[in-house]
Order: structure tokens, then C-alpha cells, then sequence
């Protein structure tokens, strides 16, 4: 990878090496304060350690770990498997290998599904522009570039149409999704991140598509390898998140976390309280970004993973993200 | 135009909200005129985001209070909070994207539904830059501002063009429509309008749109 050379040392020790940022966005970019700390951070050694022979794994020791000093960047994909329920601790290797074969299985099925109804999703490729009209007609040929693949079919079923529709918007977002690390560098990861959130998507049409899930969802495809992992922790990460993500026409799920922050704060510190009341009417709108994407946007990759870990693994989980807000 | 100022100093503070499709380049309009930065690595907004500037406008100083909000219509349930107060608007498409123009009728709707009848409101066709890969003409933005009483501009936040101009203009208009209501209301005395003279800030908004504005 040209101009990805540049890497910083943290604490003795490259860690942003484990994530390396385009050379010429490295001003753009919060620095990072994670630092693996002997003894505090939980180690690749420490991580395999905590396994018994046929696989039970030590939950308790490693979470104690977790908290003290998150994860190390090296065991971080398999580490968060645990950390966000998608494997039980007292499962046994076998037990696991089924499990994630199974898993795997039923991903690739539900993305041929997909791929039946868009041959796009699978191809390494993804859509910025509309493939289809918004009353579920072909689009004229002529209007559009990337005619290939436009939908040559009118399509009546309302749950195939939603979908069809927001292909677009998820890639307008995936080529603006952590542009600054090299990892989407390469067009076929960014068709990754497209691939899971399309079929996450697809899966979820109550909850739909909403911009900050490519938020969510990246760390997921730069943590694990294999793409149906990806998808499995994403899923898993938005059980605890997707409320914030559903909208009716009035409401967003994330007001309920506004309201929950603004009596913290009304608590906490009625002037502050009264001060953004006088700012924007008391609806904590400026907080929407940090509770939807948890502190993505305001600190580093590697720190907000870190945030995001010690988070999960203090077990207060993130329906009182409010709180946590507070103490940051 | 005078350049920045100390945080509160000023005359006048106007609230401008940013609308328009996802990608139309929003964000960098308000990044290059609040702070003279275009990023080609920016990210999509999520919710809402603030700005401001202040700068001078026939005399006074005027703070700019801009909200950038997210382009999904998903954001939409949230967004008489975005709308709430302001007084101006630069509705903006991609001049690259004939879909983003073709929403800016449902963008005006909306727009309508949610503010005072009064609000200035500036058509704005971003990435002018990108001359090769135009599918929305000048004049289809323009007609199209004509026929709906708006402003228009074509800018590009990459090149600067017209950015500073754009929203000056909006703030210039603001700042007319504001004054002249405040001589009218200060005329009698007591704060109300003279008999038989009202004059409807709406009107008032067509009759400078017929002057000054849409230079481009």
C-alpha cells in the first residue's frame, strides 16, 4: 500500500500500526491516546491463556482485563466475538467451529438471496446512484452512468423496492466511511462494509438503512477477516443499538437517549442544562452524532474501539450510554 | 466583507439551515465558509451539525449560526427541531447528480411546512468544478429559482467559488428584511406597524430577490 508507510509509535509499541492512516490524512486525524499497557491491556498471550484445554474460556479474568486497559489491536476481531454474545464462553472449541461454520453458511446463503435480486452485491463492486425509480420503474438508460447495473425490471413488492432504493444512499456513505485508513484504500473493501450493511438491511426492514450504521459497521469488516464474521458482530452490535436507528415519521430512536441524557445533565448540572436549552430548545440534537455512532467522530479509531470495549465489558451495556456520555 | 471576529461581538445572530440530498456537499460548503477548508475525506453528517462565522453586512455584524443536517430522508422525522428559528436556507444539489435536482421540489415542500413564510432562500447547484461531468445546466437551476422566487448559485466548495458569495447574499437579504421591519416597527412609536401601511415581509423578500440577488 503506497503512502501507508507512516506509522506512529505509541507507548514503545506500533499500534497504529495495526491500523495504518494514509499519509497525507494523518493531520486530519485525532491522535490516538490507547496505549497497551503491561499488565493493564489484555494480550494476545493473556487472551489464549484464559482458554482451558477443549475451549471453555475464563469470561471473568478477561473482562477484569478489558476493563483495566482494553484489547490489544492484534486479538480485537476475535476477542469482540465474546465480548458481544456471539459465542458463549463455556462453548468448547468444537462447539464453536460448528457454530461459526453454521453461521457462515446461512450468511452466504442470505447473500446469494440478495445477489438473486442485485447481482451487484457479491461482485466487488457497489452503486452510489440509483438503480431503480422511486415508483419501482426501470430508470431510462440514458439519465444514468453506471448502467450495467440498473434494475431492467419494474419491481412491485414494497420490502424488494425499500431495498433496491437505499443501495445507493449505503454507498454514498461507504465511500465515506474512514476514508483516512488505509484499509479502504482498496475498492473491495469498501464493497465489503456495502455487502454486510445491504444485507443487514435487507434482514431488517423495519429498521432499514440509516447513515451512521457504516459508522458501525466498519470496525467490524477492518477487525475480521472473513466477511460472514463481519456480518455476525455487526448483527450483534446493533441488537444493542438498533433502537437509536428506528425512525417513524416523527421520531428517531436516538430521542429517547437525548431525553435520557438531558435529565442526566438537568441533574448533574442544571446551569449547563439551562444553557443548551437556551441554545437549541433543550433537544440535545448536538449529541445525536455521539450516541448514534458512539464517539466515532470524536476520537481516534483505536480509541474509540477502546471506549467501545470497555464499555461492553463493564456490562452496563448501552442502553445507559446517557451516563457513560456524562462521565466522559 | 470584514474577516472574523471576537465570539460575541456582534449586531445580529441569524440561524441558516443547509438541506438538500446525501453527498451534495453540504458540509464542505460550511467547512469552506466557516473555516476556508475542503475535505475530500469527509464523512457523511449524522443528525446535525453547527457552525458559525461572523462577518459584516452593510455596517453591522452579523453572526451566522449554520446548521448542516444529514441528507437521508430517514433524518427528516427529527427535523422541525433543525428548522425551528431560521431565517434563511441555501437548498443545495449536485450539479452532477440529476437526481439531488429533481428532489429539490420535495426539499421546498418541506422547507415551506416548517418555517416562516418570510425565509430567504438560496438555490444552490454545488460542484461546479466538475465541468465534465455536468447533468444539470445552469439554466435549469436558474429557471427553475425563477419560477419558485428563490435565489441561485452555482459553487464549488472544492475551488471556493462562489461559497462566500452564496451565503453573504442569504445574510445580506436576512439582514434587510430584519432592519426594515425594525424601521417599520419603530416608525410609531410603540413598536407596531402604521395604519394602512403594513407592508408584508413576504413581498418585501420577492421585491429584493428582483434586486439584488441571483447575480450569478
Amino acid at each position: 500500500m503506497i503512502g501507508c508507510e507512516f506509522m506512529w509509535k505509541l507507548g514503545g509499541e506500533d499500534l497504529q500500526g495495526y491500523f495504518p492512516v494514509r499519509s497525507e490524512c494523518q493531520a486530519d486525524v485525532p491522535r490516538t491516546r490507547f496505549k497497551s499497557r503491561a499488565g493493564k491491556t489484555l494480550s494476545a498471550r493473556r487472551w489464549h491463556a484464559a482458554f482451558t484445554e477443549d475451549g471453555h474460556l475464563d469470561m471473568e479474568r478477561v473482562l477484569r482485563r478489558i476493563q483495566r486497559g482494553g484489547i490489544h489491536p492484534s486479538i480485537k476481531g476475535e476477542v469482540w466475538e465474546f465480548l458481544l454474545g456471539g459465542y458463549d464462553p463455556d462453548s468448547t472449541f468444537d462447539e464453536r467451529t460448528k457454530l461459526r461454520n453454521h453461521r457462515r453458511e446461512q450468511y452466504y446463503a442470505w447473500k446469494e438471496e440478495c445477489q438473486k435480486m442485485v447481482p451487484l452485491v457479491g461482485s466487488g463492486k457497489f452503486v452510489t446512484m440509483a438503480i431503480i425509480a422511486e415508483d419501482g420503474q426501470p430508470l431510462e438508460e440514458s439519465s444514468v452512468e453506471n448502467q450495467e447495473w440498473l434494475v431492467k425490471t419494474s419491481v412491485t413488492d414494497k420490502r424488494v423496492l425499500q431495498w433496491m432504493l437505499v443501495l445507493s444512499q449505503i454507498g454514498l456513505d461507504v465511500i465515506r466511511t474512514d476514508r483516512y485508513l488505509c484499509f479502504y484504500e482498496s475498492e473491495s473493501n469498501q464493497a465489503r462494509l456495502w455487502d454486510v450493511l445491504a444485507i443487514y438491511t435487507w434482514l431488517n426492514p423495519d429498521i432499514g438503512y440509516v447513515q451512521g450504521m457504516n459508522d458501525i459497521c466498519s470496525p467490524m469488516i477492518i477487525l475480521l477477516e472473513d466477511e460472514a464474521d463481519a456480518f455476525w458482530c455487526f448483527e450483534r452490535a446493533m441488537r444493542r443499538l438498533r433502537e437509536n436507528f428506528r425512525t417513524t415519521e416523527t421520531s428517531m430512536g436516538v430521542q429517547t437517549q437525548l431525553g435520557m441524557l438531558s435529565q442526566v445533565i438537568q441533574t448533574v448540572d442544571p446551569r449547563l442544562h439551562q444553557h443548551l436549552e437556551d441554545l437549541d430548545g433543550g433537544e440535545y440534537l448536538f449529541a445525536i452524532r455521539m450516541l448514534m455512532v458512539l464517539f466515532r467522530r470524536e476520537f481516534s479509531f483505536l480509541d474509540a474501539l477502546y471506549l467501545w470495549e470497555t464499555v461492553v465489558s463493564d456490562d452496563v451495556g448501552y442502553g445507559v450510554q446517557s451516563k457513560q456520555l456524562c462521565i466522559i | 466583507m470584514a474577516g472574523y471576529r471576537v465570539e460575541d461581538d456582534y449586531d445580529y445572530l441569524f440561524k441558516v439551515v443547509l438541506i438538500g440530498d446525501s453527498g451534495v456537499g453540504k458540509s464542505n460548503l460550511l467547512s469552506r465558509f466557516t473555516k476556508n477548508e475542503f475535505n475530500l475525506e469527509s464523512k457523511s453528517t449524522i443528525g446535525v451539525e453547527f457552525a458559525t462565522r461572523t462577518l459584516a453586512v452593510e455596517g453591522k455584524v452579523i453572526k451566522a449560526q449554520i446548521w448542516d443536517t444529514a441528507g437521508q430522508e430517514r433524518y427528516r422525522a427529527i427535523t422541525s427541531a433543525y428548522y425551528r428559528g431560521a431565517v434563511g436556507a441555501l437548498l443545495v444539489y449536485d450539479v452532477t447528480r440529476r437526481a439531488t435536482f429533481e428532489n429539490v421540489d420535495r426539499w421546498l415542500k418541506e422547507l415551506k411546512n416548517h418555517t416562516e413564510p418570510n425565509i430567504v432562500v438560496m438555490l444552490v447547484g454545488n460542484k461546479s468544478d466538475l465541468r465534465h461531468l455536468l447533468a444539470v445546466p445552469t439554466e435549469d437551476g436558474k429557471s427553475y429559482a425563477e419560477q419558485e422566487s428563490l435565489c441561485f448559485m452555482e459553487t464549488s466548495a472544492l475551488e471556493a467559488t462562489n461559497v462566500e458569495d452564496a451565503f453573504a447574499e442569504v445574510l445580506t437579504q436576512i439582514y434587510r428584511i430584519t432592519s426594515k421591519k425594525q424601521v417599520e416597527a419603530g416608525e410609531d412609536g410603540n413598536g407596531s406597524v402604521p395604519k394602512g401601511e403594513k407592508i408584508e415581509v413576504k413581498n418585501d423578500v420577492s421585491a429584493l430577490k428582483k434586486l439584488g440577488c441571483c447575480s450569478n
